[in-house]
């Protein structure tokens, strides 16, 4: 083969759909001709394009936490294996290992002053349990007192925002559009309440948890633009709220959208679709 | 050949990310997942035909992005490319290791809603997907099947022939004529919706 022959197996080859004999040969010929390799790449970059060409689909929220923990898992293995803590702790075991073999001296109550310091010991062991306890009872306590404060804390902020709303709702030409969950959220809802500036209160509820380091985020849609707006995060029940202002542009006829991105927002949508509103 | 398609974003934010996880940046890791698991995971379930092996050959993908991000060189692609073209290799791999092409393809053949379009499920950033879906209806469609048998089927050259019983020549043609037909397409229309990116 000649040079233009191999050119010519340069979109197969990026494929990888030729067959044994001609990649055998165009790998040799890709060894010393520099054009040929440089335009593989380009090739390649075009077959990598006809993955957009698959219908889009999420995979589900465990295939994240998986390939966290998993590398998690190697790292901290990684770590324990090589770090200096380890040998400490190694060399400690084997200290405690030599003073355990030491032989120990059989010893023989007998003596007056033997029964006191045992009733002595047992007293600091009764009084050692009940500062424990004590300890216990108040460390319980203090985590639910945190518990209800912050409870309190997140209902003072709801009933904040809820206020806010109907201030909203009630302001001179307010508006308001219903977003619908998608199918991979049918039971979520939402309202999204806006005056004639812009300013706008979201209020969602049905929403799925979101993984760690994830966020919704909300987004105006103008004829195909796409404007990014804040992300939040739902409470346990699922349910979130938001305060926003819509872009100017986007005040007629836009369609308002949530989509699941990372907790920092992004400039350009890269989530599935939550939850819509109409056209 | 001068075309150059212009990714979904900036291949730098990528190539950071990717010199992030070479370091051992989980962060970093999560970031570059959370960006390319719908594309990826779609081109996955339409090579494997099946969200279960799709999730299970991500999982590896990821995996592997993690210990060989820093063998990542900019000189040979685009972070784009380099994922796609890792994940289809690890689908295809899948395929072959399972032996099960067969049963697979017979499956598509039974089924074609195996193909699902979760129109509900597509991400908002859908641009590039409407751009390769209409520049590949546009070719002939038999080179259009020509392609897809390569690129999703993991077929050769000469299975392909087989399966169409096609004379090797004229699929070789196919092909051929199908990916330059196919880079004039993307390389224009990518160009007029994202601007000149063409060197």
């Amino acid at each position: 083969m000649v040079h233009e022959d191999y050119k010519e197996l340069l979109s197969a080859r990026a494929l990888t759909t030729l067959d044994a004999e001609d990649t055998r040969a165009l790998e040799i010929h890709l060894q010393t001709c520099a054009g040929c390799s440089a335009e593989l790449i380009e090739w390649e970059q075009i077959a990598a394009f006809m993955a957009h060409d698959a219908s889009t689909l999420e995979p589900s929220l465990e295939v994240r936490q998986r390939i966290l923990k998993t590398i998690r898992t190697t790292t901290v293995a990684s770590e324990t294996s090589q770090s200096p803590t380890n040998l400490v702790e190694s060399s400690v075991t084997r200290v405690e290992s030599k003073i355990l073999t030491f032989e120990r001296h059989p010893r023989t109550v007998s003596s007056v002053s033997g029964i006191g310091a045992i009733a002595a010991a047992l007293a600091l062991i009764a009084l050692l349990a009940t500062i424990f306890s004590l300890w216990q009872q108040n460390r319980t306590t203090q985590t639910l007192l945190a518990k209800q404060n912050t409870q309190l804390d997140e209902t003072n902020a709801q009933l904040a925002r809820q206020r806010e709303a109907l201030t909203l709702l009630t302001s001179p030409g307010a508006r308001m559009a219903s977003l619908s969950g998608t199918n991979i959220a049918p039971t979520a809802q939402a309202m999204l309440a806006y005056d004639k500036k812009g300013h706008a209160m979201l209020m969602a509820k049905g929403l799925p948890a979101v993984p760690n380091g994830m966020a919704y985020q909300l987004w105006f849609i103008k004829d195909g633009k796409k404007m990014p707006g804040r992300v939040f995060t739902p409470d346990s029940a699922g349910n979130g709220m938001l305060e926003d202002d819509i872009p100017d542009v986007a005040l007629e006829a836009a369609v308002f959208a949530i989509t699941l991105e990372p907790k920092s927002g992004v400039q350009a949508p890269t989530g599935s679709i939550y939850l819509v509103s109409a056209t | 050949m001068s075309v150059r398609v212009k990714p979904e974003r900036e291949p730098q934010l990528d190539v950071e990310l990717l010199h992030a996880v070479a370091r051992g940046d989980e962060e970093a890791l999560a970031r570059l997942y959370d960006q390319y698991r719908v594309i990826l995971f779609s081109m996955l379930v339409r090579i494997l035909k099946s969200r279960e092996e799709a999730e299970d050959v991500l999982q590896e993908v990821f995996l592997q992005v993690w210990k060989r991000a820093k063998d990542f060189d900019t000189e040979r692609g685009r972070p784009f490319t380099w994922l796609v073209t890792l994940t289809r290799s690890r689908a295809i791999d899948r395929i072959r290791q399972l032996g099960a092409r067969q049963r697979l393809a017979d499956s598509a053949a039974q089924n074609p809603a195996n193909e699902a379009s979760d129109a509900a499920t597509d991400t908002l950033h859908s641009e590039q997907r409407e751009i390769v879906t209409r520049a590949l209806a546009e070719l002939p469609e038999e080179q259009r099947r020509t392609l897809n048998l390569a690129y999703y089927e993991g077929l050769t050259q000469s299975e392909i022939a087989e399966q169409l019983g096609t004379p090797l020549g004229t699929v070789k043609t196919r092909m051929r004529t199908g990916m330059i037909k196919l880079r004039e397409l993307l390389g224009e229309q990518v160009n007029s919706l994202l601007g000149p990116t063409t060197n």
